[in-house]
């Protein structure tokens, strides 16, 4: 990297490579809340939750949608691996709220704990998405 | 010499298996583009992956965590070893589905207990043929692997894990080298084993302690999981790619002895056609001399 301020940032879901590029900060959707990253920052592995993320390039911050993952965090560079990631223009809202409703009646019946938890994941992707649309 | 009609009739034969065969190598054909193109698209993840769990256990050699444990107070003979072994659904592809087997049953000697998890129907039928015990509630198909399937095999596992009636789980998938070489492969899915992962950059210029954020059990909670899923995954788009690339292969050959075989066929035919021609010309010169 020439900049000092900037790392190599890398987005990667099972069906694409997202994004692989230098960013300057990034703020990601651990468990305990909202975590920053800067260059140089100490090495860290932590747990993604489905939510919002963002990375900053050039002044821009982009602005993605997020599933569960972990992500790898170096002084160099930042490695996420996370199972979807999607811009705010790539989300179907209406999707997203259908998806919503249809966790929320899984969830009010009786399932097994594995079907408790992939409601409970579905219900956040769908919050996720919706948030960003709003 | 066969008679005319048997030769017609062998070359129909042959002629109608060129049909099937020339169809499922195009069918193949087509289906390997496409999982040729999700095996491109997962590669990078599946590399990552393996490259990233590899790096975070060379940092941090000292975690004790479950899904690390092998179980030494386990012995030898009561241990129980989980096998998932992919093959295809069908057969007809080469080689492909023998070689997983045949791994399979090496693997399979060396271990007191064995339970086997089978994906595809071509193996299903073999070890139940063999009087091999399998998972019956175990169906999954080898077709259009998804992450959904790969997420349902994985959570089956680490659960069995946990339980502990299983003590170890190994994966058995093919693996695409380039476009004409295939290896199959037997990889230790659990416990994590830092000594299975290569050593992937060696020469890190970091050295210093990586923290967990906020504790390595939650962490380790969250990335074995995932890592187990995206392992699955990454085999089971290996093989069916894998499966579509010698079932193509197989096929392709198959018809082009197809073809040879016609062309000797309609060698022979001709042969004796003319053969008949010829007979039935001194057949009538000779009959007409007769007559003089």
């Amino acid at each position: 990297m020439d900049n000092p301020k900037h790392f190599c940032l890398e987005i990667i879901t099972p069906t694409k490579q997202f994004y692989t590029g230098p960013a300057k900060a990034l703020i990601l959707p651990a468990v305990d809340g909202q975590m920053g990253v800067y260059a140089n920052h100490e090495p860290v592995v932590t747990a993604i939750e489905p939510g919002q993320l963002y990375y900053q390039v050039d002044e821009e911050w982009e602005h993605v949608v997020v599933g569960a993952g972990f992500a790898e965090i170096k002084p160099d560079c930042a490695i996420l691996l996370v199972s979807t990631a999607e811009r705010p223009e790539e989300i179907d809202f209406n999707r997203a709220q259908e998806a919503k409703k249809r966790a929320e009646e899984r969830l009010r019946q009786k399932q097994s704990i594995h079907e408790y938890y992939h409601s409970k994941a579905a219900l956040a992707r769908a919050m996720a998405r919706l948030k960003t649309r709003k | 010499m066969a008679s005319m009609k048997e030769i017609r009739n062998h070359m129909k034969s042959v002629e109608q298996t060129l049909k099937i065969t020339n169809a499922m190598y195009l069918i193949s054909s087509a289906n390997l583009r496409k999982a040729r193109q999700q095996l491109n698209d997962v590669e990078p993840y599946f590399e990552k992956i393996e490259s990233t769990i590899s790096d975070i256990l060379y940092h941090s050699p000292e975690i004790e965590h479950v899904f690390f444990d092998k179980r030494p107070e386990v012995p030898a003979e009561k241990r129980t070893t989980g096998f998932i072994v992919v093959t295809g659904d069908k057969g007809l592809a080469g080689a492909y589905n023998h070689n997983v087997i045949k791994l399979a049953e090496q693997k399979m000697k060396q271990c007191a207990n064995v339970k086997l998890f089978v994906v595809g129907q071509a193996g299903r039928t073999y070890f139940q043929e063999h009087g091999m015990e399998i998972d019956t509630e175990f169906l999954y198909t080898a077709q259009n692997p998804t992450v959904t399937r790969s997420r349902d095999i994985g959570e089956l596992m680490l659960d069995r894990f946990l339980e502990g009636s299983l003590d170890e789980v190994y994966l058995i998938f093919t693996k695409m080298m380039d476009s004409f070489h295939m290896e199959t492969l037997c990889h230790k899915l659990l416990p994590l084993d830092p000594k299975v992962f290569k050593k992937y950059q060696e020469d890190t210029h970091y050295r210093q302690h990586v923290s967990y954020v906020p504790s390595t059990k939650a962490v380790m909670n969250r990335l074995v999981p995932g890592y187990v899923k995206g392992d699955i995954f990454g085999a089971l788009v290996e093989s069916y790619c894998s499966e579509q690339n010698s079932r193509m292969t197989a096929m392709k050959s198959s018809s082009d002895n197809a073809r040879d075989m016609l062309q000797s066929l309609r060698l022979s035919y001709n042969r004796a056609r003319q053969a008949a021609i010829t007979q039935e010309i001194t057949e009538v010169v000779g009959g007409a001399q007769a007559a003089q």
